[in-house]
């Protein structure tokens, strides 16, 4: 590929410099028994032009959240992401670096991180964050490996955390393979029929390594009774709270009730979904965690010349350090993801993000308020407080209503038998700040009209 | 403004928004959960903030500024189609959890790189899921660890790696809950099957290696190591990470492999964002298909029923494998980074090896203008060769000893003097088992006149004396940065109190 290769042509030039003639002395030293021979079975190469032109093609035949009224979260949130950030991340001193291994040459990436750790540490309430980890699930994972690490010599209950059994299957799936290696059994704790935690039943978990819960909860609801747990399950245990960290413009930190590790999926903050990836986990605990801590953290510290300077610290948790020895396997992360989140926290500032928080909750609870008159729908969480997301249990499958509703041109939530296969008619509307008073008229119309239908068809 | 936070701005300036579309009086939150104290971010205008961070930028080095030949880490050019691609609404603003009628387009391309990367590397089955290479060696143990449950061998619970194995290696089979037996290289650095035979046993689960090992090497005896592994029962990993030195001119089905990761992000050219985000998908045999982590796109003849298909031929749907280790990501992975590598490739098409033979020929000419320049200045004895190979595939190694214990220059010391003549510096003391050790990894897509400027300055700053390299760097945004310090004097966050 010419454009690609700025030596084409030249081989013979470089090869003559080597005493050699030809490109397969190059690859002599690969024993003919292993040589790959012949071309490879793939296309023919094409011009920047032609590639472009077929993902247009493709991807435009996909149908994106922003062609439709859309009311899918389910931990991915739509989400204004101002201009420049996808202007100024794009800029190659940014993108194009490695991890700043030469700090020297590394400042502004590395400050840029000093910098969120900062953010995330004051949005949270908690010493200190790192720089990201994959998603929130493995942020969860890993924040849960951690506390056994602290807490399993001591714990009365060895090997043992608990979690909320509201954590969808594929967060599960995650924490079990990040943590089945260390002998970690995982159980879980009941919610009550209101959806908040049942704080009588999580008096079982005191004495254990952990405790992994969510606020605002999978089912979007916002559970005061969370600022009671880390005095229920005590200091020897540890409180894990999963965020969607643009609540908490409003919502206290879960720092300020007791929390030890913070983890929270950062794409809300400045990243579109992009299919899930890549997104950002969020990372935050004590300053009791900070050894057993996941991943890569900047420190401020001094040049030769006593001049501020910022590069990576504390690796000897890391893998390059320790080996099978370290804190966890994780090397290459979402840096560049998480600092497009610091630029969308920049802007904010903290008006910016209550105002950001309080049109989530806003939007999200008129569309509570205007579903809660459809006399064919039912609200199972009727009184709970929603930051993003409630369920609305529905006369039929929601898988049924979903399509209904896409062929009306809307997407309209999570079919919730997705992640509890018992719950056919339960569906998880998510309404951000980007949903219109309009949408969600829309939506309650084609709600009413489905719902109405499907009862009288079942009367008839 | 030096600092984020040294800006303050009035409350209630900043970002301005459209007004939330309830009255805030009547959103209700529980008494105990409204928060008492903001968090205490900076207030900034726009230009404040494009400033601040177009100031950052300048303090950054990325292959876009300049020769980046960090060994190990491929640091080859990111075209900049990839990223016009990964902005289109089509991955931009599509959710994983609506309906494959709405992600034909998609799912064709994940369809496209599962076959590609198959193709590439011998291997039957792909999963594109996990998000780096890491991740995809630990999915890979993970399967490894099912499948031999599968088979009642649950006692197979040791993994072996060679000593200049990448971290990762072990850290990700330890996570997954096995042992490590490290064994020791021999002299040249080469696989040592002496060594390797002697703890391979009942117990053992697999081998985990590069090839080209990380010296730039070509293992020879590769497939005995495989033999030697499988007979004893075990499983053989390839680590991806060096699979710029051989794409279309062997491959780890060839070698023995039984799974391999790929670091889209190196040899796909997906842009590495000073620390991330990349992506490592893993391929297997197809004894180990059933246990990868789901789902996996596959695709089957169209039928009438199917609306919005994307061509004429085929329909994608999700597929789950019937043993599947579960998920290692939530979601399905970075789909940002399979888009950008998926336009990589398809520039290349049939052609990719010339990719691979770019960037051995650049490797081999550069290590070649290396030492001629050091003979033409007469200081062809302050280094040495981490490895005595006629040839290297597509990264090298030098040992800056000879100069430690004649000047008491080091590796670190040199890599810093080159920061002075903007260049990014090799790799340093990686791989362990070279003595003050730089590793250098040119890509194809650097010039040969960049290849050769390097050279030059290269010895030019091995003739430097030994203060001025104790000195540098001088020139770059700050002077040498003091890590001990930054350990010993614990600041992880701004002080707000200063």
């Amino acid at each position: 590929m010419v454009d690609q290769l700025p030596n084409y042509g030249r081989e013979s030039e470089m090869l003559s410099v080597l005493g050699m003639d030809s490109i397969d002395e190059l690859f002599a030293d690969i024993p003919a028994a292993v040589r790959y021979d012949g071309q490879l079975p793939l296309p023919e190469p094409q011009s920047e032009e032609e590639v472009l032109r077929d993902a247009r093609r493709l991807l435009g035949a996909n149908v994106a959240l922003s062609e439709r009224v859309s009311f899918l979260g389910a931990g991915l949130y739509r989400n204004y992401v101002p201009a420049l950030v996808l202007q100024l991340i794009r800029r190659g001193e940014f993108l194009t670096a490695y991890t700043p291994y030469q700090p020297e040459v590394s400042q502004g990436m590395l400050q840029a991180m000093w910098e969120f750790q900062t953010l995330i540490s004051e949005l949270t309430g908690l010493a200190v964050a790192n720089v990201s980890v994959y998603d929130a699930s493995t942020a969860a994972a890993e924040a849960i490996a951690a506390a056994h690490r602290i807490h399993n010599r001591k714990a009365e209950q060895k090997d043992v955390v608990y979690i909320s059994e509201l954590t969808p299957p594929s967060r599960m799936s995650v924490i079990r393979n990040y943590t089945q290696g260390g002998g970690i059994e995982i159980r879980t704790l009941p919610h009550s029929s209101d959806g908040t935690l049942d704080l009588d039943a999580a008096e079982q978990a005191a004495g254990s390594c952990g405790v992994y819960v969510e606020q605002p909860n999978p089912l979007g609801l916002l559970d005061g009774g969370l600022v009671r747990l880390k005095e229920i399950i005590g200091e020897n245990t540890a409180l894990i709270v999963g965020v969607q960290p643009t609540s908490l413009g409003i919502v206290e930190c879960p720092g300020e009730y007791g929390a030890d590790i913070v983890v929270g999926e950062g794409q809300p903050f400045g990243s579109p979904i992009t299919f899930g990836g890549p997104i950002y986990g969020i990372f935050a605990c004590r300053d009791a965690y900070l050894r057993q801590m996941p991943g890569r953290i900047v420190g401020r510290t001094v040049d030769v010349n006593g001049e501020v300077a910022y590069c990576l610290t504390l690796s000897t948790r890391e893998q390059h350090i320790r080996r099978h020895r370290a804190t966890s396997n994780i090397c290459t992360n979402e840096t560049l993801i998480a600092l497009m989140g610091a630029m969308h926290m920049s802007l904010l500032g903290p008006e910016g993000l209550h105002t950001l928080a309080l049109r989530n909750m806003a939007a999200c609870q008129l569309a509570k308020a205007k579903l809660g008159t459809i006399t064919t729908l039912a609200l199972p969480h009727l009184s709970g407080h929603h930051y993003n997301e409630f369920v609305v249990e529905l006369p039929g499958p929601a898988s049924e209503c979903l399509d209904y509703l896409d062929s009306q041109g809307i997407i309209g939530g999570l079919d919730l038998s997705r992640w509890y296969p018992e719950r056919k008619n339960w569906l998880l509307v998510s309404v951000t700040d980007q949903n219109s008073k309009a949408e969600i008229n829309l939506l309650a119309a084609h709600l009413a009209a489905w719902s109405s239908a499907k009862i009288q068809g079942a009367s008839e | 403004m030096s600092n984020l936070f040294d800006s303050h701005g009035a409350p209630g300036s900043g970002w301005s928004q459209p007004a939330p579309i309830m009255a805030a009086d009547q959103v209700s939150l529980p008494a105990e959960l409204v928060r008492r104290k903001p968090a205490r971010w900076p207030r900034l205008s726009e230009s404040e903030v494009v400033r601040h961070y177009t100031w950052l930028s300048t303090r950054n080095f990325g292959i876009d500024t300049g020769f980046y030949p960090l060994g190990s880490c491929t640091m080859k050019h990111n075209p900049r189609v990839n990223e016009t691609i990964a902005d289109l609404p089509g991955i931009a603003d599509l959710h994983p959890l609506q309906p494959e009628r709405h992600q034909q387009g998609l799912m064709a391309i994940f369809h496209e790189m599962q076959g590609m990367l198959a193709i590439c590397s011998g291997m039957d089955e792909v999963a594109l899921q996990p998000v780096a290479g890491a991740q995809g060696e630990f999915t890979a143990i993970r399967c490894f660890q099912e499948y031999h449950r599968s088979l009642g061998q649950e006692g197979r619970d040791k993994v072996i790696v060679p000593d200049s194995a990448h971290g990762t290696n072990p850290a990700s089979a330890a996570l997954a809950g096995m042992g490590i037996i490290e064994i020791p290289s021999l002299a040249d650095g080469s696989l040592n099957l002496e060594a390797l035979r002697s703890v391979v046993g009942d117990d053992t689960a697999a081998m985990m290696i590069t090839n080209p090992n990380t010296l730039g090497i070509f293992e020879v005896e590769i497939a005995q190591a495989s033999e030697i592994v499988h007979s004893a029962g075990g499983q053989m990993y390839y680590d991806g990470a060096n699979f710029n030195a051989i794409l279309g001119k062997t491959n780890p089905g060839l070698m023995g492999f039984d799974a391999v990761h790929y670091n889209l992000h190196k040899t796909f050219s997906q842009p590495h964002g000073g620390g991330g985000p990349g992506s490592g998908p893993i391929g297997v045999r197809t004894h180990l298909a059933e246990f990868l982590p789901g789902p996996l796109v596959k695709r089957r003849p169209i039928r009438s029923t199917d609306t919005t298909a994307i061509d004429e031929q085929w329909w994608y749907t999700w597929y789950e494998p019937r043993q599947s280790i579960g998920k290692v990501q939530q979601w399905h992975g970075n789909a940002g980074a399979v888009v950008r590598s998926w336009a990589f490739y398809r520039r290349y098409g049939h052609t990719l090896e010339q990719m691979t033979e770019h960037a051995v020929l650049n490797a081999n000419y550069l290590r070649h203008r290396i030492h001629q320049c050091a003979r033409e200045q007469g200081v062809e004895g302050e280094f040495g060769d981490g490895s005595p190979a006629e040839i290297v595939k597509h990264e090298f190694t030098l040992s800056m000893l000879p100069m430690k214990e004649s000047k008491g220059v080091s590796a670190m010391d040199v890599a810093k003097g080159l920061l002075d003549h903007g260049f990014m510096a090799p790799t340093v003391y990686f791989p362990l088992v070279v003595p003050e050790c730089m590793m250098v990894e040119p890509t194809e897509t650097e010039s040969k006149e960049t290849l050769d400027d390097f050279a030059e300055v290269f010895v030019k700053v091995l003739q430097a004396d030994a203060e001025t390299l104790h000195a540098a760097p001088t020139t770059t945004p700050v002077g040498r940065v003091d890590e001990v310090y930054a350990a010993r004097n614990l600041c992880l966050r701004h002080p707000m109190d200063e």
